[in-house]
């Protein structure tokens, strides 16, 4: 049983006057550990979430939450008996209620008694017991947060949806916040699905990614397996900058401006080859180019070149950047991951 | 909700030969054109003027003004022109004790539209001055000093910026005191200034006809439309003047030398015209008097019944409407018609409706009676209890209710737990205001109440159209006394919320 899947999303559809949200998603989420969900802003994936949470019924396609369908046409499980907790963008806490109460909010069922040591251990838990009688409007961005988070978390849920958490903190803050959140997440033992935008944040703190876009699910797997080895360009995309070039291929070697990449199982004919700007060095063979510009971007240089026929590339220099208009040779580091994909992609 | 407006439309189109010409209703609207006319222009001068010295000067006692201003509310329009006449009538004492002191008379008369005019301008400009206040707090201390940094020395901002910004909020407060104006029985009654709505309560009182009175009612209704709209219009315009700038406070400007008396004199003298000198007149006048208690005990006793009857029943409906109409907007702009329609109108519309009832359930009239009452309040009063409520219920966000939901609670348990605790201020904001009204009102009750079913207002009015005016004062003065704490208390919490939080 350990191994069922927490989260079971199968062909979801969910459509608005004029547009399709979510246009047959699929995707599963393994007990335990934190997911990301990431796409651009109005890909739909917030509406996902409303969806699993029970908010808004699905149009086709199923959603079954340990085993047990909860939404399919014609079915919609009520949130409050879908055992899903779920963490608002803006925290959504009762303005009425100080914060003791705030936890506690999930659990009327349960003995008093009961009900103050639940409340107790979670605020100890996050960090947070000494705001048991402070109101949400005294609370600072982070502390409403963990307030959230508690109260979600009160009821036990099998699954922990948070929605754009970490968007409303900024800066350093928001890293020492993210920290030390997720690792009291992750001593909670719950499962936790994380929607954000940003690739960076996302694969920093997922064990694992599902990336959306346009209301469909691209890839899921492991940050490195979607940043190295996506599978396709948009999927490619959602993770950062691409430089993506023509190539063919002959006899499972690709021929490209940048030297020959070893594709064992692509057939021969035309096709194109993607990598990340990391993937390309100067070097001795390669695409000639002239430097046009370079940028500081913290701990590298960012240099944009223009190769033969006007090709635009641009590439990371860990030292002195070069001159605008020196002449550089690019090639692709030989440990680099490369995508060779067909050529109508 | 709308049932009583169809109802006068349906009667005005009535086959029965109306004993009121044209010609008369006519003159009777013309009156109350040039009446609200009056009352607009005095209590958008007034409230406007006593607005912005609170907000913006300080003076002796503004804090006191702030709230005090607006505590006319508490008083019926009838009391104040029962003092005034008493105080002001040719033969009354002040007039009589000037002839013989100094030869000469005051050079006007109070029972004209022109007094009529002033007392419900001094009744009803809390309305203008509440308005106009809450957008001169609300404005935006950034905008004002962009106009500074844009070259307007900080007068001219007021003028060119501050003034025009709060326009909406005047319209709304000046629709308000209009639409009081035109719904006003009790005082232009007294003061035999004849106004559509003494003619639709005397159309059916004096001539029986359910037809004329309706007829007197359908310019009111039209009237009664164009205000609400105003009132509504404006107030979209006022939502964006509060903006998503953050809230600071304004820099009150200390007043000096004869100019902070000046302010003083001026707050003085509209809360001395809005309740001091009338109230206190007839608060003098007691003495003389040797009341009927018993009555006054058993209107007093109904006057409550029916002021926490009305209140509990409006707030009721209004809230299960705010909660519903989240749902289905359109619901509560339907029940918010009956708004500024007149009482007298409401009860002219629910006459016939009533009627069909009393013929079904001939043995039941009194509960009947009563329970169309204070449906005729409801209807009349539902915009303004729905109004704080919707507002106390918009600190709910979408958000909150859903995460009530994922957090183990139904629909209902979400309005319960979430909704009605957080706006539970409003709640009691709105039933205040409902149960003052009905204290108040007059017409409505006049015509719908079962036989010998009196208010403290209903005995107000027949001592003073028997020119009883002493026995007429203490009703009037209960009613006051049972208003005021109300009043003080919303006034005060109105005065000290900050806008923005």
């Amino acid at each position: 049983m350990s191994d069922e899947p927490v989260l079971e999303i199968c062909d979801v559809v969910r459509a608005y006057p004029g547009r399709r949200a979510v246009d047959g998603a699929s995707f599963t989420l393994p007990r335990g550990g934190i997911s990301c969900l990431l796409g651009p802003s109005g890909c739909g994936k917030s509406s996902l979430l409303r969806l699993i949470a029970g908010l808004e019924p699905v149009d086709a396609g199923t959603i079954r939450l340990r085993g047990e369908t909860v939404a399919a046409a014609g079915l919609t499980v009520a949130p409050e008996r879908r055992g899903v907790g779920l963490v608002f963008q803006d925290n959504a806490l009762f303005p009425h209620l100080d914060v003791a109460a705030n936890v506690g909010f999930g659990l009327a069922g349960l003995a008093a008694e009961d009900r103050r040591a639940r409340v107790a251990a979670l605020l100890d838990r996050f960090h947070i017991a000494h705001l048991a009688a402070a109101w949400p409007h005294m609370l600072s961005g982070g502390e409403q947060q963990r307030v959230a988070i508690a109260r979600a978390l009160a009821r036990e849920p099998s699954l922990l949806l948070l929605d754009e958490p970490f968007s409303g903190l900024d800066g350093h803050l928001r890293e020492a916040v993210r920290d030390a959140l997720l690792a009291d997440l992750r001593s909670a033992g719950t499962s936790v699905l994380i929607v954000t935008h940003d690739p960076e944040e996302a694969m920093m703190i997922a064990d694992k990614l599902v990336l959306m876009a346009e209301g469909r699910i691209l890839q899921t797997g492991k940050p490195q397996d979607c940043y190295h080895r996506p599978v396709s360009i948009a999927a490619a995309r959602l993770l950062g900058d691409l430089v993506v070039t023509e190539a063919v291929v002959t006899g499972g070697v690709a021929t490209t401006p940048f030297g020959a990449v070893p594709t064992p199982n692509a057939p021969d004919g035309t096709a194109r080859l993607v990598v990340r700007p990391d993937a390309l060095i100067p070097g001795a063979s390669g695409l000639p180019a002239t430097v046009t510009r370079s940028r500081f971007a913290g701990g590298f240089y960012l240099v944009d070149a223009t190769g033969a026929g006007g090709r635009h590339v641009s590439y990371r220099c860990a030292g002195d950047p070069p001159a605008a208009g020196a002449p550089v040779t690019l090639t692709l580091r030989a440990d680099a991951p490369a995508m060779i994909v067909p050529a109508d992609e | 909700m709308a049932l009583p407006l169809i109802g006068v439309v349906l009667a005005a189109l009535g086959s029965g030969t109306a004993d009121i010409a044209a010609r008369d209703i006519a003159r009777y609207a013309l009156t109350s054109a040039w009446l609200a006319l009056l009352v607009g222009f005095l209590t958008a001068v007034t409230g406007t003027l006593a607005a912005w010295l609170v907000v913006m000067y300080r003076f002796p006692a503004r804090g006191f003004f702030a709230w005090a201003l607006a505590l006319p509310l508490a008083t019926p329009a009838f009391a104040l022109a029962y003092g005034y006449a008493d105080l002001f009538d040719v033969a009354g004492p002040l007039r009589s004790w000037l002839r013989a002191a100094t030869g000469h008379d005051l050079p006007f008369e109070l029972r004209s539209t022109g007094g009529a005019a002033f007392i419900l301008s001094a009744a009803f400009y809390p309305y203008v001055y509440l308005a106009m206040r809450a957008a001169f707090l609300n404005q935006s201390v950034n905008v004002l000093e962009a106009a500074r940094m844009l070259g307007c020395t900080g007068g001219r901002a007021l003028w060119r910026v501050a003034l025009p910004m709060a326009r909406p909020a005047l319209a709304a407060g000046v629709a308000l005191a209009v639409m009081e104006t035109l719904a006003d029985y009790g005082a232009v009654q007294f003061l035999s200034v004849q106004t559509l709505t003494t003619g639709v309560v005397r159309a059916w009182s004096v001539y029986g006809s359910t037809v004329s009175a309706a007829r007197f009612a359908l310019p009111l209704l039209a009237a009664a439309a164009l205000l609400l709209w105003i009132e509504r219009a404006s107030r979209r315009g006022a939502t964006h003047e509060t903006g998503k700038a953050r809230w600071r406070t304004l820099d009150v400007q200390p007043l000096a030398g004869v100019r902070r008396w000046l302010a003083f004199g001026f707050c003085l003298s509209l809360l001395t015209a809005g309740l001091l000198l009338p109230v206190g007149w007839l608060i003098w006048n007691l003495a003389q008097t040797s009341p009927d208690w018993v009555r006054l005990a058993a209107a007093t006793r109904n006057s409550l019944l029916l002021g926490f009857g009305g209140a509990i029943l409006t707030v009721a409906l209004a809230t299960m409407l705010a909660l519903g109409t989240r749902q289905w907007p359109v619901a509560a702009r339907i029940a918010s018609l009956g708004y500024a329609t007149p009482g007298a109108v409401m009860a002219i519309g629910l006459l016939a409706p009533a009627g069909l009832i009393w013929n079904l359930a001939p043995g039941s009239g009194m509960a009947i009676a009563i329970l169309l009452l204070l449906f005729a309040y409801a209807a009349r009063l539902m915009a303004a209890a729905l109004e704080p409520i919707d507002a106390g219920m918009a600190r709910v966000t979408p958000s909150m209710r859903h995460a009530a939901r994922t957090l183990g609670r139904g629909e209902t348990g979400a309005a319960f737990a979430v909704d009605l605790p957080v706006a539970r201020g409003a709640l009691l904001t709105a039933l205040l205001i409902i149960f003052i009204d009905v204290l108040k009102e007059l017409p409505a009750t006049l015509i719908l109440r079962p036989f010998n079913f009196d208010t403290l207002a209903v005995i107000a009015n027949n001592y003073a159209l028997d020119e009883r005016l002493g026995q007429a004062g203490l009703p009037s003065l209960l009613i006051v006394a049972i208003s005021l704490p109300a009043v003080i208390w919303l006034t005060r919490r109105i005065a000290t919320a900050r806008p923005g939080v």
